[in-house]
């Protein structure tokens, strides 16, 4: 049973507002026709983006990950850009560089392709670390700084990176300062079979994707946000979210626990669930819900040197931590 | 240790964590800086020496110490203190040797075995530091030292990716917390045993007053505002100019010197008072036998006896603060009718050809007064009227003839002068005469109500014998100053004297009233802890224990040791478990917890992540309950846990309950059908 696939309908004593509620439902949709048969990663990336968090796509290549990202931005009328990063992109490749201009006899800064609300890092444990931290700077201080002067990104930023799994080659894996970053990392997997035949018959998404219709605007989006914040969370529900992290402090299958950082985005992106869930508060489920895709990223098995082995360990903290304290 | 390889690891275990090397050497600078005080300085220089060599050795510039060097730095450290001039076997010769070989021990460090017997050694020298000093101040500072010491051997014990010295600190503060009650029962409960070898004394010099008076000493005495005694009266207190505390009697005069002279055979008077004034008296270590008291003294503490000249003795020097309780009554006769031949020739004994000229005006003045009363009032009528001053710096007298010069010449002299003069003319008119030593006066502190008697209390003046009155006392230093008697020393004092005091002594700091009132405010506390912890004696102790216990058996004593030592570590646990106690529970969980509870006897166990509602749906899902049936449990659990914007009450919680019960009811029938 996944968690928050409760049979009941749960009491609605608050309702969001209705264009809120109508705009999330529509946007959900939208998505939905472009990526078949992954509601489930849709809802999330929503969510995501709704708490104001940076998303992380991790998965092989050709799975929509690209798709899923373009789909987004589209959907919410925000301006794109997509870096294909290799391992000879530059931070003067992302950020944006001076030139000379000839006319007016001085310099000109040249905006990156970092310069836009929704940017596609593609790929980018394929940059090296000095590309990667160029970015990563851009998404903590949501401004760049090149020549001595420091210029605001476009509000709202959001950064969309896709990354494959580090055991492909020629990747530099994201240290876990960096990774500590994106509010939630998520895979898409293989389509289900139905899905699967239904994007067979009709041939590739893109050509849908340009069909597709600008569904909010940034208007819309930021209400949907300030409906994020406003919803309640009661003692017993911030004790549990509290129980969770100091869980993996102490437990000892984890090489570390969670940050603060990483407390607060657990909170955040439950509450963003919550929204999407039509709901005015969290419910536990909602915290189980984004558990996976906002910790597993942060946490690493005490066993595990190399790197993120993940999955079974937000599994393994949710059946190990109380609901009820 | 959790690495693989086990001879590296083993190594490593070994090994002094370099955080705990830093953390030990500056546990050994606290422990030796307040040997500073008393011992001397070149032993700074043998410990910064070896930090340094300890240092290069961490560095890995040199290497330890060979087996000769060794040999050598421990004769030449035993020969330095034979060197330097500390006498023979006592406690600064001891101690300095003890600090010597804990200093070198740095160099000789190697593993943990010599990290832990450094540590060790840590502690014997903070005890040992006691003997010298067991006033409040070093008690908190050695409570300090007793942390960083303790903290370096929490260090020890860390492993060595993690070690961290605030951490160890604060660990060291907190297991030294926890030790506190403890140790105040076993302060309060373990018997006192005397000591079973003498400890050597300090050999330093001692201030206060001495078997040996010349002229100069009380005057410098003046000089020092350290405490001498304080006292406590039970009930009325005479006025500032009776208090005459007697400490010491001199007989023998000779070359201008006073000194106590032979022994008296040991045959005490009886005093026994029926009524008179009570007090305690707090003496600081003086390092001697004799006490201070007013007259007529009888003490009411059994190490403590009365001498043949009606002074008062302790059994043993008195080496820490010591506490003993007198009567006295200021009407007693001492040795009233007839006064022992060996004691007037003791007291009448002078050699009249030392100071020629007084004994001449002493024999003019006899014959014209002819009794011992008119002549002591001549004396001090002329004392009074004629030209004589008072001063901490008269001139000096010296050669032969000293008194002669003074009472003559100079004109000018401190209470000694005074008292001397006059105890000569007396005893040159073969009127039975003597020297009396001790302190006069005494400030009152008004927080706790005692007497402070400091060191420029230090006083002189004569007993003069009479048949009817027995020992009369005569302190012509209040017939030249008489507000040195009425009002303390600096009242008496000119400006000149009073600027040639130390700047800090209290006769002029006193002269501010904040600063005054602080002096007494650390005096008080200074009497509490004199009066509770270092006077708290064998006999103190067996007192309390007494009133506590009945009758004093080891059996008794060793079950109040375990029931006090169980109380305080009861007071430590709960202490523990009040911190880590558990934040009250909201009561919907409580109560949806017990429910769980009863759910899961009946057979149906509930998984940890699952909510309240997400339980009740699956178990109602499972047995085929309906939505109307446990719909309302479950909306009202969502909403009373997880809904802030619903208010709710004692009536929502009381249906919640009920809906509960009906709910568990109905599964234990449904289970049973």
């Amino acid at each position: 049973m996944t968690p928050n696939s409760t049979l009941i309908s749960r009491s609605s004593s608050y309702t969001t507002t209705p264009d809120v509620k109508t705009l999330i439902g529509r946007l959900n949709d939208g998505l939905n026709r472009i990526l078949l048969g992954k509601d489930q990663q849709v809802k999330m990336a929503l969510a995501c983006l709704f708490a104001r968090g940076h998303l992380l796509i991790e998965d092989l290549p050709g799975m929509g990950k690209t798709l899923l990202s373009h789909a987004l931005a589209k959907a919410l009328g925000l301006s794109y850009n997509r870096i294909q990063f290799t391992s000879d992109v530059l931070p003067s490749d992302v950020i944006g560089t001076s030139v000379f201009d000839r006319e007016s006899g001085d310099f000109r800064f040249v905006e990156g392709p970092l310069f836009a609300q929704v940017v596609l890092a593609d790929e980018i444990n394929r940059a090296t670390p000095k590309s990667q931290s160029a970015l990563l700077e851009a998404m903590e201080e949501r401004q760049v700084t090149s020549d001595g002067v420091t210029r605001p990104l476009p509000k709202p930023f959001f950064v969309i990176a896709t990354q494959n799994p580090a055991t492909q080659t020629g990747t530099f894996p994201l240290p876990e300062s960096q990774l500590d970053r994106f509010l939630m990392r998520i895979e898409l997997g293989y389509p289900e079979p139905d899905a699967e035949r239904e994007l067979l018959k009709t041939g590739d998404r893109r050509k849908s994707l340009e069909l597709m219709d600008t569904i909010a605007n940034l208007e819309g989006l930021e209400k949907i946000q300030h409906a994020v914040d406003a919803v309640k969370v009661s003692d017993p529900l911030i004790e549990y979210v509290q129980r969770l992290v100091s869980h993996t402090r102490r437990a000892g299958e984890f090489a570390f626990g969670l940050s603060p950082r990483g407390a607060l985005a657990l909170l955040q992106s439950a509450r963003a669930w919550a929204l999407i869930c039509d709901r005015g508060h969290v419910v536990p489920e909602d915290v189980q819900a984004v558990l996976p895709s906002v910790v597993e990223h942060r946490l690493r098995e005490a066993a595990d040197y190399a790197g993120h082995g993940g999955g079974a360990l937000a599994q393994k903290l949710l059946t190990s931590v109380d609901v009820v304290g | 240790m959790d690495s693989p390889k086990g001879k590296a690891a083993l190594g490593v275990a070994y090994q002094i964590p370099r955080n705990t090397l830093a953390l030990l050497m500056i546990a050994q600078v606290v422990v030796i800086v307040p040997y500073l005080l008393h011992l001397s300085p070149w032993l700074i220089a043998v410990g910064l020496f070896s930090g340094y060599w300890r240092t290069r050795v961490y560095q890995g510039v040199w290497d330890y110490p060979g087996r000769l060097v060794k040999a050598v730095l421990v004769v030449a450290s035993i020969a330095a203190v034979v060197l330097s001039g500390i006498e023979g076997f006592s406690l600064e010769a001891v101690s300095s040797l003890l600090i010597i070989a804990f200093a070198l021990k740095l160099i000789e460090m190697k593993n943990r075995r010599d990290a832990y017997l450094v540590i060790f050694l840590s502690y014997f020298v903070i005890a040992i530091q006691f003997l010298f000093d067991q006033s409040i101040l070093m008690a908190l500072y050695e409570l300090v030292a007793i942390v960083v010491v303790t903290a370096a051997m929490v260090g020890l014990n860390q492993l060595h990716t993690q070690v961290r010295p605030l951490v160890s600190l604060k660990l060291a503060g907190a297991l030294v917390v926890q030790a506190l009650p403890f140790t105040i029962v076993v302060f309060l409960l373990f018997p006192r045993i005397a000591p079973l070898w003498s400890v050597p004394l300090p050999n330093s010099s001692t201030t206060g007053i001495s078997d040996e008076l010349t002229p100069g000493d009380i005057a410098s005495l003046t000089q020092s505002d350290e405490p001498a005694f304080r006292v406590i009266f039970d009930g009325e207190r005479p006025p500032s100019s009776e208090l005459y505390w007697r400490g010491l009697v001199y007989s023998e005069f000779d070359q201008g010197t006073w000194r106590v002279g032979p022994r008296l055979l040991p045959q005490a008077p009886r005093v026994s008072l029926e009524d008179g004034l009570r007090y305690a008296v707090l003496l600081e270590p003086t390092f001697r036998n004799w006490l201070f008291a007013l007259d007529l003294a009888e003490p009411g503490t059994n190490s403590v006896r009365p001498t043949r000249d009606f002074r008062l003795e302790a059994s043993e020097p008195v080496l820490s603060v010591f506490r003993y309780e007198v009567r006295s009554d200021p009407r007693g006769l001492l040795d009233p009718g007839v006064l022992p031949e060996f004691i007037r020739i003791r007291e009448t004994a002078i050699d009249p050809t030392s100071n020629p000229r007084l004994t001449e005006f002493a024999r003019s003045l006899w014959q014209q007064t002819g009794s011992a009363v008119a002549f002591t009032e001549a004396v001090l009528r002329s004392i009074r009227q004629e030209e004589y001053f008072y001063t901490l710096q008269p001139p000096t007298y010296t050669g032969a003839g000293t008194i002669d010069q003074f009472w003559f010449d100079g004109r000018a002299g401190f209470c000694t002068h005074y008292a001397g003069a006059l105890v000569y003319m007396l005893r040159v008119a073969g009127i039975p005469a003597r020297m009396v030593g001790g302190y006069q006066g005494g400030e009152l502190n008004p927080i706790t109500g005692h007497l402070i008697i400091r060191q420029y209390d230090a006083h002189a003046w004569a007993e003069v014998w009479q048949p009817e009155t027995g020992w009369q006392r005569v302190d012509p230093t209040a017939a030249v100053a008489p507000a040195r008697i009425e009002q303390g020393l600096s009242a008496a004092l000119s400006a000149a004297d009073r600027s040639s005091l130390s700047i800090f002594s209290n006769a002029r700091i006193g002269d501010w009233a904040i600063a005054g009132s602080l002096l007494e405010l650390i005096d008080s506390v200074e009497l509490r802890w004199n009066l509770w912890v270092v006077g708290f004696d064998g006999n103190v102790q067996s007192g309390l224990l007494k009133s506590l216990l009945g009758e004093l058996t080891p059996a008794r004593v060793g079950m109040a040791m375990l029931g006090g030592g169980g109380l305080s570590l009861i007071v430590v646990l709960i202490v523990l478990f009040w911190r880590r106690r558990t934040l009250p529970r909201h009561p919907v969980e409580l109560a949806f917890s017990r429910f769980a509870a009863r759910l899961a006897a009946q057979g149906y166990p509930r998984r940890p992540e699952e909510s309240p509602s997400g339980f009740v749906t699956r178990i109602a899902s499972q047995v085929g309950l309906s939505d109307a049936q446990v719909g309302g449990v479950i909306a009202e659990l969502d909403t009373l846990l997880y809904n802030p914007s619903v208010a709710w009450g004692n009536a929502e919680l009381k249906q919640l309950k009920r809906q509960l019960r009906r709910l568990q009811f109905r599964l234990a029938f449904g289970a049973t059908r």
